[in-house]
């Protein structure tokens, strides 16, 4: 009886985890993916996974970058099962402009385009930093890169979007790559 | 000192970073300085751009994926990790509710100490002092119950907060639905409590203190 109440508890508590972070996640899957039922398909098959080790969760408070991690495994492992197709991202804009464009965001639709035409390897780590509050060392670490890579592409990455959205046009100073 | 290109990597790659020869150079630049400004500016938008409306993005086309283990296993998780189902349930309905009072959010005045009073009796309690400033108080029906309907002012801005004495939640659950953010709270013996603020001035810190404040200032009547 104590066993079965323990379980429910921690059924319960876990069960409440993944209400309370399942918005931030399907955030991250989606600009991971770019695709909205991708990512719900890879939120839901993450928080499976997460279910069947939640022993391996030691700490609540380490829940997100846990949950991070195992969701961008689980969007390597789609990749790995299935090959998917390539796409053309102004079609891939038109596709999801609900999401990216609501009635009340019409300033941010733009900015949210831009976003979408980043290359994988600069917007996975500029959504780590500014929608997941990563430092620069917890994203190095999740992506197994030295510091002054992760730099680099988040430079890279806001460059970019800076120039496509045309905020600042390149010029010599603010348009060099950083080495 | 560092140079301006070394200065303007250096924020676009962190524009948070406030280590000393940054700051050392943006007082001595005030060409940089500015450059920070429309910066910091840039990364607000950036900001909310990528926060999208969850309640956008939670309503999925038909999944590109049918994989089948997935299917499977979502079998399994109806009973244990998908059980958001019926609380998920009640934050929309709570929300449906709020949007259909949108009076609520505007009056700012105290509530009368007797109209309150009406309110909360039907719902069998009283509010002790420390609750916070009520400005809005209704009994309204909810889910084929009588059930007090509250707006208490907070730093950021105004908490509904719902009493509701039937409804029953295992664990703290947080939701972020159609621009309202907020969480609904078990009370031991006594259903639950709902209480959210508009997504546009929600801070969860202000929500989590209300309901703490709500919940001591509580007192259930025989």
């Amino acid at each position: 009886m104590k066993d079965r109440f323990g379980g429910n508890q921690r059924r319960a508590r876990f069960q409440a985890l993944c209400q309370s972070l399942r918005p931030d996640l399907l955030r991250f899957a989606f600009w991971l993916s770019r695709d909205r039922a991708l990512a719900e398909d890879v939120v839901q098959a993450s928080m499976l996974r997460a279910w069947k080790a939640q022993d391996s969760l030691l700490d609540e408070a380490a829940a997100k970058p846990w949950f991070l991690t195992i969701i961008r495994r689980e969007f390597a492992r789609t990749f790995e099962r299935k090959r998917l197709p390539c796409v053309d991202i102004d079609e891939l804009i038109k596709s999801e402009e609900p999401s990216l464009a609501a009635a009340e965001e019409n300033d941010l639709a733009e900015l949210r385009a831009a976003i979408f035409k980043l290359p994988d390897e600069y917007r996975e780590p500029l959504v780590l930093q500014v929608l997941m509050g990563y430092s620069t060392a917890e994203i190095a670490r999740e992506l197994n890169l030295s510091g002054p890579a992760v730099l680099t592409r988040l430079f890279r990455a806001r460059s970019q979007l800076r120039t496509l959205c045309g905020e600042d046009l390149p010029d010599a100073r603010n348009s060099r790559d950083a080495k | 000192m560092i140079d301006h290109d070394a200065y303007r990597r250096a924020l676009l790659a962190d524009p948070r970073d406030d280590s000393a020869e940054l700051v050392e150079h943006r007082e001595a630049c005030a060409e940089c300085s500015a450059y920070r400004e429309r910066l910091l500016r840039f990364e607000s938008r950036l900001q909310r751009a990528l926060t999208l409306d969850m309640s956008n993005l939670q309503r999925a086309r038909r999944p590109r994926l049918a994989l089948a283990a997935s299917l499977l296993l979502a079998l399994v998780v109806a009973g244990a990790v998908w059980l958001a189902a019926p609380r998920a349930g009640l934050a929309a309905a709570v929300i449906e509710h709020v949007v259909d009072e949108p009076q609520s959010w505007s009056s700012q005045a105290p509530v009368a100490d007797a109209a309150l009073a009406g309110v909360l009796h039907d719902a069998r309690m009283h509010l002790r002092a420390g609750a916070g400033e009520v400005s809005y108080a209704s009994s309204c029906e909810f889910r084929g119950h009588v059930v007090p309907h509250l707006v208490v002012q907070s730093a950021s801005g105004p908490v509904t907060v719902m009493v509701l004495v039937h409804e029953h939640t295992a664990a703290q659950v947080e939701f972020d639905e159609r621009g309202y953010r907020g969480v609904i709270v078990p009370i031991a013996g006594h259903g639950s409590i709902a209480l959210l603020m508009r997504s546009s001035e929600a801070n969860m810190q202000d929500v989590e203190g209300v309901a703490a404040r709500v919940r001591r200032a509580i007192v259930w009547e025989p």
